[in-house]
């Protein structure tokens, strides 16, 4: 069968340290301007003293059905057999159609190799080592859990049939890979 | 050239490339990079990206990056690294560290330098200090250092050199709760979070202020365990968001809560009487002394309402002994730290959570572990030691008051050199020997301190940027990185004995020197080189394992060496797991523990809840005792700080890729004082008081308490040379006052302050 790799951020679990941000600079190289992969703190919500923060993660959503893909006219973007959303560097013609269709406003141009650039959950690195991806492998709290949806016995999976979870604008009908479980306090914001 | 639409993109952006400031001398800038050289295979070692020390394990990748994670051996910590240790390689190459010995060519702090060789260095280091010491004494040199295994090595040098004056940074940060753990057990103390059920935190804040395998096991506590999280802190910081209940308690005002707990836990008869009565002198005595700290006491004093004062103890009670009150780490929020922190502890002993999971807990070292097993479970290390150092008959300058005797051999009193070269009390200094710290920065005062070490005769700084303390030297000395450093043998016991050992993953960048090398160095320029008699670090790694080579290489390639099996001594599942493991372990007593062993190392052999010794030393404080303290005026706000998780204190501004994660720090003001004072998010104000004004800007939040102002600490160098970090954001530590506090000597991170818009 094939593998469904999804990730899932435990955002109770989540400090909001960035370790995941600097692993992933460094395993990836991205340059100073730019990021692949934050942690934004954001709020604090509520009212003194019921407060709380959230803990966002932004990098791609390794959408099942890419806006960044469909409106690629060359191909540079697609979608790999291992189901990650990938992208051609050769093929590409930095139109940034890609960059302008993405919902979530993750992809972006490299100013080192000029090219469309974003989360693609290492896998030319640490996946192809049969490793988690550095954002996962650094989390100081273990906020972060990767695998194969598809494998019943997967930790994710393990994990998306017991906790309450959600993705990011599903209403777009994009199906995001990225889940979240949302904090006990701050409750799901879509 | 072939245009398309892509290679015009990549034309953009060009222009701003060549974009560079004014080479700093000595910097990697000036003098060029290499290629880096090291191991591709995976090297185990230890982090210094801040004082945690996480064991890492690190490789050179493709010659130009270094891949830093964590070590999986050690498991409390999970094979993680926090921003700062990701980030470690980011300090190693970055163009602005400083890889050659610099001489100070201006006037101190006007920021120009010459590279000089380091032989010239030390000559000139040797020709002043042995001045100095001819013409006042050895005494009057203060040598200064972060802790750590090298500051051993400085203060080696101090010995041979013979003065007295040596310091850490225990009374800017940890001191207050280290000396209040000797005064009351008679040794420093660890706390149990993994296996916590119920936790009080006032203010430790292990989710921004990353202790890993803390960090880690309090959120293990609580996600996977279901502890309950109680936060008393001015601030919402990530702490009180991931608590269960949060208090915005009145800063200084923790003392009033930790006592009305420990008056709850008596008078609701919630204490455990069988510990108190075998383990515990001094209760009656702290008993009546607390009758009078009711939770509607505490409540006038701190905001924290005294129904759940009430309600939280009797919550805590039922968990024990499974449950604690974290002691914090910080320990500078006021100036009565000493009765703050031994109220806290006063509020576990009453639980009996001593020795229990869950609970406080001593570390077991090898030659105690080894004596509960009957065997040697773990190899012991050896010391070096040198025969026939000098006798220094000098006092140490912070010997003026009997009150901090704790302190003498737990750091000094850092702020001791100011009055000692200000003002020769209680002798005059003339030389200051800093090895990586910033007391601009991580002291109070900052005008104090230039005007110090404007005073002094010779300042000699080793680090690997010119920090802001740094900027003042005469002599600048790079040390290696972390990453370029090979080290003594650590012990990292906790519930057993453990070894690690932080060692070289590349090869040294430009002409950096260990600093265990350094001030070997300069002990033979000084004419004392007899006093370092080893040749070099694998020398005095051998001598810890008595030549046991096999030993060595084991905890060099695993990087992390665990002996045994966690124990603690009262904890029945413990112990029985222990005296399966070692047949000739003591036998428990009848309640299958070793509680009958559990002693400590205090005057009555006691957990000392009051303490005669105290009482000897400080009048009035054997017994803990609230007092008042004033630490604003009536008409200022309180300014409160606190650490960041991309950032060390003040250590790590520069490094290129945290002061990209952050490089400021806004003021955090609510938004009712904000309306009152007419600011808003982004505005710039003026933050001022007797002590010092800075400018900044303003973060309406109502993450923080109406009469409180909040900055994360470490921004705001006014030095040139730290070019990324540099007038950016609120120094704290200009709005702090110089101040002592009784007995643990401690300065005060907790002012008032004035905001104005500008």
């Amino acid at each position: 069968m094939t593998k469904r790799y999804v990730l899932v951020h435990d955002e109770n679990k989540c400090i909001g340290c960035q370790a995941c941000n600097v692993a992933c600079r460094s395993e990836n190289n991205v340059p100073e301007s730019v990021t692949r992969l934050q942690v934004r703190i954001e709020g604090p919500y509520g009212n003194f003293p019921h407060l709380h923060f959230k803990y966002n993660r932004v990098s791609c959503e390794q959408c099942e059905d890419a806006p960044c893909v469909k409106v690629c006219p060359t191909g540079a973007a697609y979608v790999n057999d291992d189901g990650i959303v990938s992208i051609n560097e050769g093929k590409c013609v930095g139109c940034l159609y890609c960059v302008a269709a993405c919902p979530y406003k993750v992809r972006f141009i490299n100013p080192e190799t000029k090219a469309p650039d974003k989360c693609d959950f290492c896998k030319e690195s640490r996946l192809a080592r049969g490793e988690d991806p550095a954002c996962v492998s650094v989390c100081p709290t273990q906020a972060l859990t990767f695998g194969d949806a598809n494998d019943v016995n997967s930790e994710v999976s393990k994990l998306l049939d017991t906790k309450l979870n959600y993705q990011h604008k599903v209403n777009l009908g994009t199906k995001p890979r990225v889940y979240r479980i949302p904090s006990r306090k701050g409750g799901i914001n879509v | 050239m072939k245009l398309n639409r892509r290679t015009f993109i990549k034309g953009l952006g060009a222009g701003t490339a060549g974009c560079a400031f004014a080479t700093l001398p000595g910097s990697i800038a000036a003098l060029g990079t290499t290629e880096l050289q090291g191991s591709a295979e995976s090297v185990a070692s230890i982090c210094e990206m801040c004082s945690t020390r996480c064991p890492i394990s690190a490789r050179v990748v493709k010659g130009k990056n270094v891949s830093i994670l964590g070590n999986k051996k050690a498991k409390s910590f999970g094979g993680a690294v926090c921003a700062r240790g990701g980030a470690g390689h980011s300090q190693l190459y970055d163009k602005q560290r400083i890889v050659k010995p610099l001489k100070r060519i201006g006037e101190r702090g006007e920021g120009k330098w010459a590279e000089i060789e380091w032989d010239e260095a030390y000559s000139i280091i040797a020709k002043n200090l042995n001045k100095i010491k001819a013409d006042y004494g050895a005494e009057s040199v203060a040598f200064s250092s972060k802790s750590g295994s090298l500051a051993g090595h400085l203060f080696h040098l101090a010995k041979a050199y013979g003065s007295p004056n040596t310091f850490t940074h225990a009374s800017t940060c940890p001191a207050g709760y280290v000396i209040a753990a000797k005064a009351m057990f008679g040794d420093k103390i660890s706390r149990d979070l993994s296996n916590a059920k119920y936790i009080i935190n006032f203010g430790h804040n292990l989710y921004e202020g990353i202790n890993m395998s803390e960090t880690r096991g309090m959120m293990n506590a609580q996600m996977e365990q279901g502890a309950k999280l109680v936060v008393f802190e001015p601030r919402f910081s990530i702490v009180a968001d991931k608590a269960d209940e949060w208090y915005a308690i009145k800063p200084g005002t923790d003392v009033a809560v930790a006592l009305a707990i420990c008056n709850t836990l008596i008078k609701d008869d919630l204490y455990d009487k069988a510990f108190v009565a075998q383990y515990v002198s001094g209760f009656e005595a702290f008993a009546e002394e607390v009758e009078q700290y009711t939770p509607e006491w505490a409540e006038s004093i701190s905001d924290v309402p005294a129904e759940d004062i009430r309600r939280i103890t009797h919550e805590y009670a039922a968990a024990a002994p499974h449950a604690l009150v974290d002691f914090g780490h910080r320990s500078s929020f006021t100036t009565e730290e000493f009765e703050m922190r031994r109220a806290l502890y006063a509020a576990n002993v009453l639980i009996g959570n001593i020795e229990r999971k869950g609970g406080l807990y001593f570390g077991k070292k090898a030659p105690n572990y080894n004596k509960f097993a009957g065997e040697k479970a773990a190899p012991t290390l050896s010391k070096p030691g040198v025969a026939n150092m000098p006798k220094i008959d000098a006092k140490r300058i912070d010997m003026v008051d009997e009150q901090y005797s704790l302190l003498w051999s737990e750091g000094g009193m850092y702020q001791s050199i100011l009055d000692a070269s200000l003002d020769a009390v209680p002798y005059q200094l003339h030389g200051w020997v800093m090895s990586r710290t910033n007391p601009m920065q991580t002291l109070t005062d900052r005008a104090r301190i230039v005007k110090a070490m404007q005073k002094l005769d010779f300042i000699v700084a080793c680090d690997i940027y010119i920090s802001e303390s740094a900027a003042y030297a005469d002599i600048f000395l790079p040390e290696s990185t972390y990453l370029e450093r090979d080290e003594e043998i650590s012990d990292k016991s906790g519930k057993n004995p453990v070894y690690y050992v932080r060692q070289r993953v590349v090869e040294t960048i430009g002409d950096t020197k260990p600093s265990w090398l350094i001030w070997k160095e300069v002990a033979d320029k000084l004419g004392q080189g007899e006093f370092f008699p080893w040749d070099n670090m694998e020398t005095l790694q051998l001598f810890q394992v008595d030549k046991d080579v096999a030993l060595l290489n084991h905890i060099k390639r695993d990087g992390w060496v665990s002996y045994g099996k966690p124990l603690m001594l009262r904890e029945p599942s413990m112990v029985k797991d222990f005296i399966a493991t070692y047949p000739n372990a003591k036998t428990p007593d009848s309640d299958n523990t070793y509680a009958s062993h559990l002693s400590f190392k205090t005057p009555t052999g006691k957990i000392e809840l009051s303490s005669d010794k105290v009482e000897g030393i400080a009048p009035g404080r054997g017994v803990i005792k609230f007092r008042e303290v004033s630490m604003k005026k009536a008409d200022e706000l309180y300014f409160i700080q606190g650490k960041v998780a991309v950032h060390t204190n003040a250590g790590t501004q520069n490094v290129p890729m945290l002061a990209n994660l952050m490089s400021d720090n806004a003021l955090w003001i609510h938004p009712v004082t904000a309306k009152l004072l007419n600011i808003q998010s982004g505005d710039a104000i003026r933050i001022y008081n007797a002590t010092g004004s800075e400018d900044g800007h303003a973060l309406v939040t109502p993450g923080i308490r109406p009469d409180t102002v909040f900055a994360y600490m470490g921004c705001g160098s006014k030095n040139k040379e730290l070019a990324r970090a540099t007038g950016k954001g609120v120094h704290c530590g200009n709005l702090l006052p110089d101040v002592k506090s009784p007995v643990t000597g401690m300065c005060l991170h907790t002012t008032g302050v004035k905001i104005a818009k500008i």
